[in-house]
C-alpha cells in the first residue's frame, strides 16, 4: 500500500505520545526530560552504542518477521520465544559437533536451526489444525517447557560444558561462524545483517509476489472467502505456523554465530516476546518491522545510557509499552478515518453520487 | 477420648527406632541422629579473624558497581557486594561511583555497554557481581587496561586487570550440613536450591557431604530445586519455595537449608509453620530485617562473605596489589563460614569448629559437585 | 370484533450501514395477543429489524413504541424491561449447565434462587410444554427441548412479547407442529409473538397477520387467511422488476456439468441435506434451481464447488475437448482451474477480501492462472491492469483499483465479482443469488453479462430466490425441496404462481 499517511502517521503519533507520557513520568520522579532525551540521542554518537543497537535490532528483526508471518495468517505465535531458544540450543550443539568446510558449516547450522524452530512449532500447529486448540495456549506451554529442555541439554552430563560457574554448549569451530563487519572504533556489525536483509526481502517478495503469500494473506483475512477461492485454511495455518517457527529458529543465530559461538545458561531470553511487539509496531510490513526493531533496540540501549545520569531505566520500558499501545490505537483510528474517506470518495465516483442502497432496488 | 489416645500413639510412633528421646513432644533429641564423632575443635574456639588493613587511602578511587539481576535490596549477594563497597567508602575514603542493576532479561550487549559506560566515566575499580558478567568483562577489560575489574563468582576470565572473587561455597555449606545433622530429630533434612546451576549445586554438594560426615547413612537428605538452569525466577519466587518446603517438611524433613536468594523467605515461613528449622545463606539471615518475623527458626546461616571479598579487593587495589588476594575465598581465609548470632547454635559450635579445622587443615576434603 | 390495541409499533425505521441501507422506512404494528409473522427473503432486512426491536442495534431514524409509550431501546436489557424477549435462531444456552441454571442465570433478581424460582420455572415449563427435568444438563436435550428452554428463559425474564427468529429452521415437521400448538396455547394466555420466517406455508398456518419485508422496507401487511401463498411469494420476491427475459434458445446438446446421485449428509447427523440430486447443464444453457431457502441449494452449490465433500454421487465437468471428467475428488482450486466460475451467495463471506484493494480481489480464486499469475508468482501489474479492464467493462463505479473492496457499494462489489468470474474463460458459471441486495442498475448489467456469456456457450447453474430472475434467465428450471430435486418447469410457460406452489411442495408438479 502506498498510502504514506496511513503508514507513517500512526507511529509518529505514538512516539510523540510516548515521549509526552514518559516526560510526565520523568518530571514526577524529579528528573529533567530534556536531559534524558538528550542522553538517549547522544548515545548513538558514543562509543559503539550505535553498532550494538543495530546488532540488537537484527535479532529483533528476525523475531519480528517470525511473529509477522503468523499474524498474516491470523495465527498468534507467542511461541517464537520457545522456538528460538529450542532452535538455538539444538543448533549450537549440532554446530559444535559438526565438522564441515567454512561456508557449508554455517549453512548446515542455519538449516538445523530453521528445522528445529519449525519442529517446535509443529505440535501447536497440528493441534490447532486438527483439534482446534488455540495456538496461544499451546505455545505458551511450550515456552515454559523449553526451560527444561535447554537446562537438560546444556547439562555437562549431556552436551554441556562448564566454564567458571556458567554452563553452555561446546564452542562452534571457526568454520561455522559468520564473520562480522568491522567498523573500527565503533565495533563490529553482525555479518548476519546480510542474511536478515535477504530474509526481509524474501518475506516481502513472498507476500506480494508469490501465490503462496497471496493465499496466506487471503486466508488470514477471510477463511471463508479464501476457501471459496480454493485456498485451504488448514494448509495455510499449518504452513504459517511452521514458517514462523523456522524463522524464529534463526533469531538467536546472529549472536550464536557472530559473537558467542556457544549457547549458555545465561543467554538472553525474551527476544520472542519482543518480536511480537516489533511486528505489531511494524504492521507486519518488512520495512515497518525493521523500523520497529531499530526503535525497540534503541530504547533498550537507552535504558543503560539513562543509568549513567541516574535516571531509572524503567523510563525506557514505559516508553516501549506506551508506543506499542498507542501505535495500535492510532492505526485503528487512522484506518477507520481512511475507510470512511474512501467510501465518500467511492460515493462521489458513482454517477449517481451515492452508494446505492438496497432500497433503491425497485421495490414496490 | 479416642483422639487423645490416638495422639499419644502418634507421639510414640514418631519417637523412632527405640531411641530414648521419645518422651519429648513428638521428636527425638537434637543430635540423636548423629552417628560420627566430630573432629576436635581447635583451642581458643571461634574467634573471628578479620584482616587488618592498616592506613589505606582509596580516595582517588571511584568505585563502579554493576549488579546482577535484583540489584541493591535483594537481601542476598548484590546487597553483600554493596555493603562491602559502603564499608570501603567509609574506611578508605573511596568515592562511590556508578551503581546499576541489570534488567531481568537484558542482552549481553547491555552488560558490555554498562561496563564500558562505567569505565568511561572514570570508575576504577569496577566490580561486576555475578558470573553472568563473565563474558562482558572478558570483552571490555582488555579495552580499558588502566581500569581494574573484579568479577564475583567467576574465575574463567584470564585478563591482567581482572580479579576473580570466587568462594568455596561447598565448604561453608558443609558446615551447614553438619549443623543440620546435629539439629534434626527426624533424621531427615532438606536442601532447597533456587536454580539448578553449577554454582548452586556447590551448596548442595557441600551440604550433603556435611550431613553425611556427621550422620553417615542415618540421615537422609532431600534436595530440590525450584527451577531449571536458565530460568532465574527460582531466585525470586518465595511462594514456590514455600510450597516445596512445606511438602518436604510433611515428608519428614525438619531442617531445611536454602540457597535460593529471595525465595528463601518462603522456606523459612514454611519452617516456622511446620515446626522445623531453617538455615540461611550468603549473609547472616537471622539478623535480616525482612525476616524478623521468622528469625527464630533460622538456626544459623551459611556465610558467603562477598562483602568481605569486595572490601578486601578495594583495599588491595588501593594498595596496588590486587594479585595478592586469595585465589579463592574459602574457610581458611574466612571467605565462607557460618553465623552464630542465633543462640540456639551455641550447643553445637564446638562440633562445627572441629569440622572447620579439619577442612582448613585438609583432613576433610569437600567436593564441589553433588553425587549422582 | 374490535381490534386490540397495538403493543408494538415501529414507525419509519431506517438503518444504514456503510455502503448499504439495511432498513428503510419500515412500519410494523403488532397487536396484543396475536402471532404476527414478518416475512421476507434472506437479506431483506428482517434480522436487522429484529435486532433494532431487541435493542441490539439503534435505528438511525424512526421510533419504537411499546404499549403506547415511545421507548428507546439501547440494549437488550432495555428491551427485556419493556417486556420484549427474543429466541435466537442459534440458541444461547450453556450446554454444561442444567435447564434450571440456564433459565436462572442472570435473572436471579426476579424470583431468587429458591423455592419461588422453582415454582415459577415449573409453571412456565408447563405452559411451554417443556417436559425435561429442570436438573438435566442442556447438552442432553434435543433441539426442540432446547428451543423450549430458550422460550422459558425469555418468559422467566418477564417477556410478554416474544420474538421467534426462524424457529422452525432447526425442527423436523412433527416438532414444528408441536411448537405451533404451544404458540397457539400461549397466544390464548395473552402472549404476543413476532414470528420471523420465509417459509410461506408455516406463516400461513400460524400467523394472524403477516408483514412482508422486501429489500429493506415493508411491502405491506396482510391477513394470511385471505391471501394465497402465491400472493405472499409475489410480495416477497416482487414481480415488477426489470425483466430478465432471455428467449431464443442457445442451448446445445453438449453437457458441461453432470451431477449424478449426489448426496450430502448433515455434519451432525445421518440426515441428508442433499439426497440423490442428479442434473445436467449443457453448454449455452442456464439451469435455474428454484426453492425456498434452506432446502439444500447452498449445500448443492458448495458441494459442486468442492467446499463440501459429497457423501455419495459424482460430479463431472467437461474438459477442453468436451469430454466429461470426474471432478468429485478434486479440491476447490482444481475445480476452479478446470473452468468453474463462482458467484457466491454471500459476497462478503465468500466472494471478497474486504480489506484488500480491488486488484487483489481480482486474484482471489485465480491465483494460479494468467494473466494475474503464472502458477507460483503473482503479477500485481497485470492484476491491476486486468482489474481496470473489469472495472471498465462491468461498470464498477470506483475511483480506482487501489480502493479497498469493502468501500464499494453492494452492487459494485457484485459487478466486480461477476466480472472476475467471467474473466477466467469458464465453461461453467455457478451463480448463487447473483443480484441479491444490488441496485436495479447493477442487476440489469449482471443479467446482461450472464446472457452474453450464455450466448458464447457458457453453461450456468443459477440458484435464485427471485422467481422473476429464475423464469426470465433460465432455459430449464428444477425445483428443490428438502434436499431433493422434486420437479421441473419450463420457464417459457410457467408462472411465478405455479413455481411458488411447487417450491412449497403444496401444489401439483408444475408442467
Amino acid at each position: 500500500m502506498i498510502n504514506w499517511r496511513t503508514a507513517l502517521l500512526p507511529p509518529a503519533l505514538a512516539i510523540i505520545f510516548a515521549m509526552l507520557l514518559s516526560s510526565v513520568a520523568l518530571l514526577i520522579s524529579g528528573a529533567n526530560p530534556l536531559e534524558a532525551f538528550a542522553t538517549m540521542g547522544a548515545q548513538l554518537f558514543h562509543g559503539n552504542t550505535a553498532v550494538s543497537t543495530v546488532n540488537l535490532a537484527i535479532v529483533y528483526y528476525l523475531a519480528g518477521l517470525a511473529a509477522a508471518i503468523g499474524f498474516q495468517m491470523n495465527v498468534f505465535n507467542i511461541g517464537v520465544e520457545g522456538q528460538y531458544r529450542f532452535a538455538a540450543v539444538v543448533a549450537a550443539i549440532v554446530g559444535a559437533w559438526m565438522e564441515l568446510p567454512p561456508v557449508l558449516h554455517v549453512i548446515a547450522i542455519l538449516v538445523v536451526a530453521m528445522f528445529s524452530g519449525a519442529l517446535y512449532a509443529l505440535l501447536p500447529a497440528l493441534l490447532k489444525v486438527y483439534r482446534g486448540v488455540s495456538e496461544v495456549i499451546t505455545t505458551i506451554m511450550l515456552n515454559s517447557i523449553v526451560f527444561g529442555i535447554v537446562a537438560f541439554l546444556i547439562n555437562p552430563e549431556q552436551f554441556g560444558v562448564l566454564h567458571g560457574n556458567n554452563l553452555s554448549t561446546a564452542e562452534i569451530a571457526p568454520s561455522g561462524r559468520i564473520p562480522g563487519i568491522p567498523l573500527g572504533e565503533a565495533g563490529t556489525l553482525f555479518g548476519f545483517i546480510v542474511i536478515a536483509g535477504a530474509l526481509g526481502y524474501g518475506y516481502w517478495f513472498m507476500l506480494t509476489r508469490t501465490r503462496f503469500g497471496f493465499e496466506l494473506k487471503a486466508s488470514g483475512e477471510s477463511k471463508t472467502a479464501a476457501a471459496a477461492g480454493g485456498v485451504s485454511a488448514r494448509k495455510m495455518t499449518l504452513a504459517a505456523m511452521l514458517l514462523s517457527g523456522a524463522v524464529a529458529g534463526l533469531v538467536a543465530m546472529p549472536e550464536l554465530l557472530g559473537r558467542d559461538y556457544v549457547y549458555a545458561m545465561t543467554a538472553t531470553q525474551g527476544y520472542g516476546f519482543t518480536g511480537l511487539a516489533v511486528a505489531l509496531l511494524g504492521r507486519n510490513h518488512p520495512a515497518g518491522i525493521a523500523f520497529g526493531a531499530l526503535l525497540w533496540a534503541f530504547l533498550d540501549r537507552s535504558a543503560v545510557s539513562l543509568e549513567s545520569i541516574g535516571i531509572p531505566s524503567e523510563i525506557a520500558t514505559i516508553m516501549q509499552g506506551t508506543i506499542v499501545l498507542s501505535v495500535v490505537v492510532a492505526y485503528e483510528i487512522v484506518r477507520r478515518a481512511d475507510l470512511a474517506a474512501e467510501q465518500r470518495r467511492v460515493g462521489r465516483a458513482g454517477r449517481n453520487g451515492q452508494p446505492a442502497g438496497v432500497a433503491e432496488g425497485g421495490a414496490v | 477420648m479416642a483422639g487423645v489416645l490416638a495422639m499419644a500413639g502418634c507421639a510414640k510412633d514418631s519417637g523412632g527406632d527405640g531411641n530414648q528421646a521419645a518422651g519429648e513432644g513428638g521428636g527425638g533429641e537434637p543430635g540423636s541422629c548423629v552417628t560420627n564423632e566430630a573432629p576436635a575443635a581447635p583451642e581458643g574456639n571461634g574467634e573471628e579473624q578479620t584482616t587488618e588493613h592498616g592506613d589505606i587511602d582509596a580516595s582517588d578511587h571511584k568505585i563502579g558497581l554493576a549488579f546482577d539481576v535484583g540489584g541493591r535490596g535483594d537481601a542476598s549477594f548484590n546487597d553483600a557486594a554493596a555493603a562491602g563497597v559502603d564499608r570501603a567508602v567509609e574506611d578508605f575514603g573511596a568515592e562511590k561511583g556508578s551503581e546499576s542493576p541489570a534488567a531481568g532479561s537484558e542482552s549481553e550487549a547491555a552488560k558490555e555497554q554498562r561496563l564500558r559506560q562505567m569505565a568511561e566515566q572514570g570508575n576504577n575499580p569496577i566490580i561486576a557481581v555475578g558470573f553472568a558478567y563473565a563474558e562482558a568483562v572478558g570483552k571490555v577489560a582488555p579495552q580499558y587496561p588502566d581500569t581494574e575489574f573484579a568479577l564475583v563468582d567467576d574465575n574463567s576470565v584470564d585478563e591482567k586487570n581482572v580479579t576473580p572473587l570466587v568462594f568455596a561455597e561447598e565448604e561453608g555449606s558443609f558446615l551447614a550440613g553438619v549443623a543440620a545433622a546435629y539439629k534434626t530429630s527426624e533424621c531427615q533434612v532438606g536442601f532447597v536450591g533456587g536454580v539448578q546451576t553449577p554454582l548452586i549445586q556447590k551448596f548442595q554438594a557441600g551440604f550433603e557431604q556435611g550431613v553425611k560426615a556427621a550422620g553417615g547413612d542415618n540421615i537422609e537428605v532431600k534436595s530440590e530445586y525450584l527451577t531449571p538452569a536458565g530460568d532465574i525466577s527460582g531466585f525470586n519466587d518465595p511462594a514456590k519455595a514455600n510450597v516445596k518446603s512445606k511438602s518436604m517438611i510433611s515428608q519428614g524433613s525438619d531442617v531445611l537449608f536454602h540457597a535460593a536468594g529471595a525465595s528463601g523467605q518462603g522456606v523459612f515461613e514454611a519452617a516456622a509453620e511446620g515446626d522445623a528449622l531453617g538455615i540461611g545463606v550468603d549473609s547472616d539471615q537471622y539478623k535480616q530485617k525482612t525476616l524478623a518475623d521468622v528469625k527464630d527458626v533460622i538456626v544459623t546461616s551459611m556465610l558467603k562473605k562477598v562483602d568481605v571479598a569486595v572490601y578486601d579487593y578495594i583495599a588491595a587495589v588501593a594498595d596496588g596489589n590486587p594479585d595478592d588476594l586469595p585465589e579463592r575465598f574459602d574457610l581458611s581465609v574466612d571467605g565462607v563460614g557460618y553465623s552464630k548470632s542465633n543462640p540456639d547454635i551455641e550447643d553445637i559450635t564446638e562440633e562445627l569448629e572441629g569440622y572447620k579445622k579439619a577442612i582448613v587443615d585438609g583432613d576433610v576434603e569437600v567436593s564441589e559437585t553433588p553425587e549422582g | 370484533m374490535t381490534e386490540p390495541e397495538p403493543v408494538v409499533e415501529l414507525t419509519g425505521i431506517t438503518k444504514r450501514f456503510p455502503g448499504v441501507v439495511a432498513n428503510s422506512d419500515v412500519h410494523l404494528t403488532v397487536r396484543a395477543g396475536e402471532v404476527h409473522a414478518v416475512c421476507g427473503e434472506n437479506g431483506a432486512g428482517k434480522s436487522t429489524l429484529m435486532k433494532i426491536l431487541y435493542g441490539m442495534q439503534q435505528p438511525d431514524e424512526g421510533t419504537i413504541s411499546v404499549g403506547g409509550q415511545v421507548v428507546e431501546l439501547r440494549n437488550p436489557q432495555d428491551a427485556i424491561r419493556a417486556g420484549i424477549g427474543m429466541v435466537h435462531q442459534h440458541f444461547m444456552l450453556a450446554d454444561n449447565l442444567t435447564v434450571r441454571e440456564n433459565v436462572l442465570l442472570g435473572a436471579e433478581g426476579r424470583h431468587g434462587m429458591g423455592r419461588k424460582a422453582r415454582a415459577e420455572l415449573t409453571k412456565l415449563a408447563e405452559r411451554t410444554g417443556l417436559h425435561a427435568d429442570p436438573d438435566t444438563l442442556v447438552e442432553n436435550l434435543g433441539v426442540a427441548d432446547r428451543q423450549r428452554v430458550e422460550i422459558v428463559k425469555v418468559l422467566y425474564r418477564g417477556a410478554r412479547i416474544v420474538i421467534l427468529d426462524e424457529p422452525t429452521a432447526v425442527l423436523v415437521p412433527q416438532e414444528v407442529d408441536a411448537l405451533f400448538e404451544t404458540v397457539r396455547e400461549m397466544r390464548s394466555d395473552g402472549y404476543t409473538f413476532i414470528f420471523i420466517s420465509h417459509k410461506l406455508d408455516e406463516v400461513r398456518s400460524i400467523a394472524d397477520e403477516v408483514t412482508v419485508i422486501r429489500r429493506g422496507t415493508t411491502v405491506g401487511t396482510v391477513d394470511p387467511a385471505t391471501v394465497t401463498s402465491r400472493e405472499l411469494a409475489e410480495m416477497m420476491v416482487g414481480s415488477e422488476l426489470p425483466s430478465p427475459e432471455t428467449r431464443e434458445s442457445t442451448v446445445t446438446d453438449r453437457p458441461v456439468l453432470r451431477i449424478s446421485g449426489l448426496r450430502l449428509d448433515a455434519d451432525d447427523s445421518e440426515r441428508a441435506v442433499l439426497d440423490d440430486v442428479s442434473l445436467t447443464v449443457r453448454a449455452g444453457e442456464i439451469l435455474g434451481i428454484a426453492g425456498v431457502e434452506g432446502n439444500g441449494q447452498t449445500e448443492l452449490v458448495e458441494t459442486v464447488m468442492g467446499m463440501r465433500k459429497a457423501s455419495a454421487g459424482t460430479v463431472e465437468l467437461a474438459s477442453g475437448d468436451g469430454e466429461l471428467r470426474d471432478i468429485t475428488r478434486l479440491g476447490t482450486l482444481a475445480r476452479r482451474e478446470a473452468g468453474i466460475g463462482y458467484i457466491a451467495e454471500d459476497r462478503h463471506r465468500h466472494g471478497l477480501l474486504l480489506r484488500q484493494p480491488l486488484w487483489s480481489n481480482r486474484i482471489l480464486g485465480y491465483q494460479t492462472r494468467k494473466p494475474v499469475s503464472n502458477g507460483r508468482l503473482i503479477d500485481p501489474g497485470a492484476a491491476r491492469r486486468d482489474t481496470e479492464r473489469v472495472v471498465e467493462e462491468y461498470d464498477v463505479r470506483t475511483p480506482g483499483v487501489e480502493v479497498l473492496a469493502g468501500a464499494l457499494s453492494g452492487g459494485n462489489q457484485q459487478k466486480l465479482i461477476v466480472g472476475r468470474e467471467l474473466s477466467g474463460e469458464p465453461v461453467l458459471l455457478i451463480a448463487a443469488h447473483p443480484t441479491r441486495g444490488v441496485d436495479v442498475g447493477a442487476q440489469a448489467l449482471i443479467w446482461e453479462q450472464m446472457r452474453a456469456a450464455r450466448h458464447d456457450g457458457l453453461a450456468v447453474l443459477l440458484v435464485s430466490a427471485d422467481l422473476d430472475e429464475l423464469i426470465g434467465l433460465s432455459d430449464t428450471i428444477r425445483v428443490m425441496l428438502r434436499g431433493r430435486l422434486v420437479s421441473e418447469a419450463d420457464p417459457a410457460t410457467v408462472t411465478p404462481t405455479e413455481l411458488g406452489s411447487a417450491m412449497t411442495g403444496a401444489g401439483e408438479e408444475a408442467a
